[in-house]
């Protein structure tokens, strides 16, 4: 995204910047703000600016300063996200707050991260570092619209209408080129499908004119002509057969192809880029958009050129024939396209109106459905279902009025496109009249005309086709040709752990302008065990995250062994690691295939031995199918405990090295956290243990403890030392006490 | 967007949210609605552009101003916070109305700052185009052209002929009363109504 827009001279020169000023973000606000009376007007703005220097912070409003502080004088600059609209407050170091532009949600994002921005300049400026040492804030998200056409991008970087088109077409063509034999074989056969349909007319007018026209026709002219188009009609279709099969077979092949890149691409790229966007939009681009790939290639690429060819081929025969009436029916031609483009809108409008109702009508009774117990425990049953009763009544009208519209007019289209074969019959047979043309060349034309007029109406679709086929192509090539952010290395050191971290100076936010962990340091010896402890939103599984390299840090470095953790290969670190999470997600399979996920190839017995080490064995010996049961979505049900403890087989069965316990025994009934916590123990003996609880019992065997506040280390030492020193975790242990205290 | 870390005043420590007498204190007083009334309370507009206030013996450099029904009744049960993160109610204006001129004046200011909402007077053009639809219209903030997915969130009904429209970017438009548009800009509107 641009933080850096571009000054008009006049505008530069308002701004009066001193010898060697630059002009580090410069981004446009679009609502009016009075920075005289400081006061909000109602009116959007064009032109106005927030421009930052290594010295100031300015507002720009046409060619005229409106509001400039030096970034010496401010304590903080803020982004403050309002009601559907953000503004930006400054904090000078003495007196009040004051608010100095305004803006709508369009610009909010680049806003925030210019402002995030000019927040590092006063930091580094407070701290007395150069601000030539400051690194420059950006912003690696997609602008929302093309700047070139301001047309929306569908979470892509590139327009499809400016410059991805051919782009996008060239690389289409690229993964075409696997399958060139099968689109050599389709287009040998389009062209011989549209030669069997242009020799089709030709033998009809032969034998019209020199066996039905002049009656010197035999019974031997009419059986070989018979025999003759049963041929040619049979022959067309086994190759119109051949030819969508071999169409629906590229299709799918293709989507598959595309599907299964996709799938891997979004495994390799970091969590980073998947948390940028909405959790159904990359499902959506692999199932969705793959489809309609899929979809193109077998209705409508294969169709397009056969008919394409047809057509060309009727329109150069029916010149030859007579080219006269050929530029009368051409003349009809554009009619027919005006008018089906017309209906073709309108009918897209109702039924997309339809749509909407079904959709409205849908998420209705969904809501209902699902609020059932809220419903009838309310006794609101009545009301309900006559606010539904409407609904599709509502629906029900307009879907009556479309199927009418629909039943009436189609008919009504059909005989106009039908129109003109009248017009040709009526302009040949007074030339069959006069003798200027045979019944066969006639009956030949009408044909030609058949074919030309025919596909008008799809013909009007194929743009539309053709845009979505590459808006489709557009959203999965992105995914495709965006480059991990996390990615080994070529001199990345797979290594066998010990497990001893350091932390230095570890600053990380998943957005860069909003910052969770900042100055993070402290050392981690192999085999301890670290307890984190804090308020929730205070860091803590982000520092896990950091831990396990979902993300790479900001600022600072993690030190895996006296490695940088981004020069450690990402395999060898992530088998060394075993993690139990909160939430445990098992997989759709077998207990077996779920514990050994971390390690395919281990044995029965470790897997056992690992189920035992978990207190998993003995309830899973209980279930009816054991190891073999079949667990997940649809599988069978096991507790919030069981889950766990499978959880703890599948950290376990690697040995890892490194041990992540996130919350891993919340929310679970006393017996089950008592066995869960047993497992555990043995599991933490030897290993690197990095552990999240909020009951702090939990934590009691934790060799230290480290107490994450308002984003930084607050407290770090041994249960004893943190309760002598009488800080945040006394006060954390004395409140649980009472707490528990109370419950009895 | 907003930066959580730093807030004006200085957080209450960690601890004291799990001091048990303070929580059941607190929870004691969300119990009652504390007015703000000409009387017991002091508004003052400062330099910044921002309000502060002086209530029950505590003076607030700052103050937010939260409205409890914007879409309804945008006059009544204004809520008045501290400015930081956890935005602690100091109380409530039970009705504008009922307030000197010169304070409903500020308090609107405050309002017309947090509160973004363009209402669409005229509907000039909207053109769907390959999911999308681009809308141009006449707001009191002025001419806006704004662009809408096409599925069935973009437009939401808020009840009777009252519409609210949501842009691609978040930006929410309000279409008052969708009869007041002539016949041809409702036809415009088809696609979504």
């Amino acid at each position: 995204m641009k933080l850096l827009y571009t000054l008009k001279e006049s505008q530069q020169q308002a701004l009066s910047l001193r010898d060697g000023e630059t002009i580090w973000y410069c981004v446009p606000v679009d609502l009016a703000f009075d920075n005289r009376a400081r006061s909000p007007q109602v009116s959007y703005t064009d032109q106005t600016w927030i421009v930052v220097t290594e010295d100031r912070l300015m507002t720009l409003r046409g060619e005229e300063k409106t509001s400039e502080h030096l970034l010496a004088d401010c304590e903080k600059i803020k982004c403050e996200h309002q009601v559907g609209c953000g503004i930006v407050t400054v904090f000078p170091r003495e007196g009040l707050p004051e608010c100095i532009a305004r803006f709508s949600m369009r610009h909010i994002i680049r806003v925030a991260y210019a402002v995030r921005g000019a927040q590092t300049l006063v930091q580094a400026v407070q701290e007395g570092k150069k601000t030539q040492m400051v690194s420059r804030v950006e912003s690696r998200e997609y602008e929302k619209y093309c700047e070139r056409c301001g047309r929306a991008l569908p979470g892509t970087s590139k327009c499809m209408y400016c410059d991805g088109k051919s782009d996008i077409l060239k690389k289409f063509m690229a993964l075409c080129g696997e399958f060139i034999g099968r689109l050599v074989a389709i287009s040998l056969l389009l062209v011989l499908l549209a030669g069997i349909n242009m020799f089709n007319p030709m033998v009809q007018r032969y034998f019209i004119d020199n066996s039905l026209a002049n009656g010197q026709g035999t019974m031997t002219d009419l059986w070989l002509f018979i025999i003759l188009t049963f041929v040619l009609t049979v022959g067309g279709m086994i190759c119109w057969i051949y030819r969508y099969w071999l169409c629906v077979k590229l299709g799918a092949s293709l989507s598959m192809s595309l599907r299964a890149k996709l799938y891997y691409k979004i495994q390799v790229l970091s969590l980073s880029f998947i948390n940028n966007r909405k959790p159904g939009e990359l499902m959506n681009r692999v199932s969705r958009d793959t489809k309609q790939i899929r979809a193109f290639m077998q209705d409508v690429f294969g169709d397009m050129l056969s008919t394409l060819v047809t057509m060309v081929v009727s329109l150069v025969m029916m010149m030859i024939i007579s080219w006269q009436m050929t530029l009368l029916s051409l003349v009809f031609v554009i009619a027919v396209i005006v008018i089906t483009r017309l209906f073709w809108h309108h009918i897209h409008t109702i039924f997309h109106k339809q749509w909407l109702r079904a959709d409205d009508l849908s998420s209705n009774l969904q809501d209902i459905l699902s609020g059932m117990r809220i419903v009838k425990s309310f006794g609101k049953e009545e009301r309900e279902s006559a606010r539904f009763t409407e609904k599709t009544r509502a629906y029900a009208a307009i879907q009556k009025k479309n199927e009418t519209f629909w039943a009436v007019f189609y008919p009504i289209l059909t005989f106009l496109l039908g129109v003109g074969t009248y017009i040709a019959v009526y302009f040949g047979g007074i030339q069959v009249l006069d003798g200027s043309m045979t019944v066969g060349q006639l009956v030949q034309f009408v044909t030609y005309s058949g074919y030309l007029f025919g596909p008008l109406s799809w013909m009007t679709h194929l743009p539309r086709e053709m845009m979505l086929m590459l808006t489709s192509l557009n959203r999965i090539y992105d995914v495709l040709d965006e480059e991990p952010l996390l990615a080994d290395k070529a001199e990345s050191k797979a290594f066998p752990i010990e497990g001893a971290f350091t932390f230095e100076d570890v600053s990380f936010g998943y957005q860069t302008y909003e910052p969770v962990l900042e100055h993070i340091s402290f050392d981690v010896k192999p085999g301890e065990m670290i307890g984190l402890v804090g308020a929730s939103g205070t860091g803590k599984s982000t520092l896990i995250n950091l831990i396990m390299r979902l993300y790479d840090v900001d600022q600072g470095k993690i030190t895996l062994d006296g490695y940088d953790l981004r020069d450690v290969q990402m395999e060898s670190l992530h088998s060394q690691i075993g993690v139990v999470l909160q939430e445990t997600f098992l997989f759709s399979g077998t207990i077996l295939a779920n514990i050994r996920f971390a390690k395919q190839d281990a044995t029965l017995e470790e897997v056992i031995m690992a189920a035992r080490a978990a207190n998993a064995h003995d309830f899973i010996c209980k279930t009816p199918d054991g190891y073999n049961t079949y667990v997940g979505e649809h599988g069978y049900n096991l507790s919030g405990g069981e889950r766990q403890r499978i959880a703890i087989a599948r950290a376990i069965l690697n040995n890892p090295r490194i041990l992540i316990l996130d919350e891993a025994t919340s929310a679970l009934d006393t017996e089950s956290e008592f066995l869960i916590q047993q497992a555990l123990n043995r599991l933490v003996k030897g290993r690197t243990t990095f552990a999240i609880a909020h009951r702090l019992s939990t934590l009691r065997d934790a060799d230290r403890l480290v107490v994450i506040d308002k984003h930084g280390v607050a407290e770090i030492g041994t249960h004893n030392e943190l309760l002598e020193k009488q800080g945040i975790y006394y006060g954390l242990v004395n409140a649980q006490l009472r707490m528990s205290s109370g419950e009895q | 967007m907003e930066d959580q870390r730093e807030n004006g005043m200085p957080n209450l420590l960690d601890l004291q949210e799990f001091d048990e007498e303070a929580l059941k204190k607190e929870s004691e007083e969300v119990l009652q609605m504390r007015l703000l009334t000409a009387d017991n309370a002091v508004f003052t507009r400062t330099q910044g552009g921002f309000l502060s206030l002086q209530f029950d013996g505590k003076n607030y450099d700052r103050v937010g101003v939260y409205l409890t029904f914007p879409l309804t009744n945008p006059q009544e049960f204004i809520s008045i916070r501290e400015a930081d993160e956890k935005a602690k109610e100091i109380g409530v204006i039970r009705s504008l109305g009922d307030m000197p001129r010169e304070v409903q004046d500020m308090v609107q200011e405050q309002v017309r700052l947090r509160y973004f909402m363009p209402v669409i007077r005229k509907v000039m053009e909207v053109k769907d185009e390959y999911g999308y639809a681009y809308w141009h219209v006449q707001t009191d903030f002025g001419s806006c052209r704004f662009t809408t997915h096409m599925g069935g969130d973009a437009v939401v009904s808020l009840g009777e002929a009252r519409y609210q429209i949501t842009d691609i970017d978040g930006n929410r438009y309000e279409l008052p009363d969708l009869y007041a548009l002539t016949v041809m800009e409702r036809k415009k509107l088809d696609l979504f109504i």
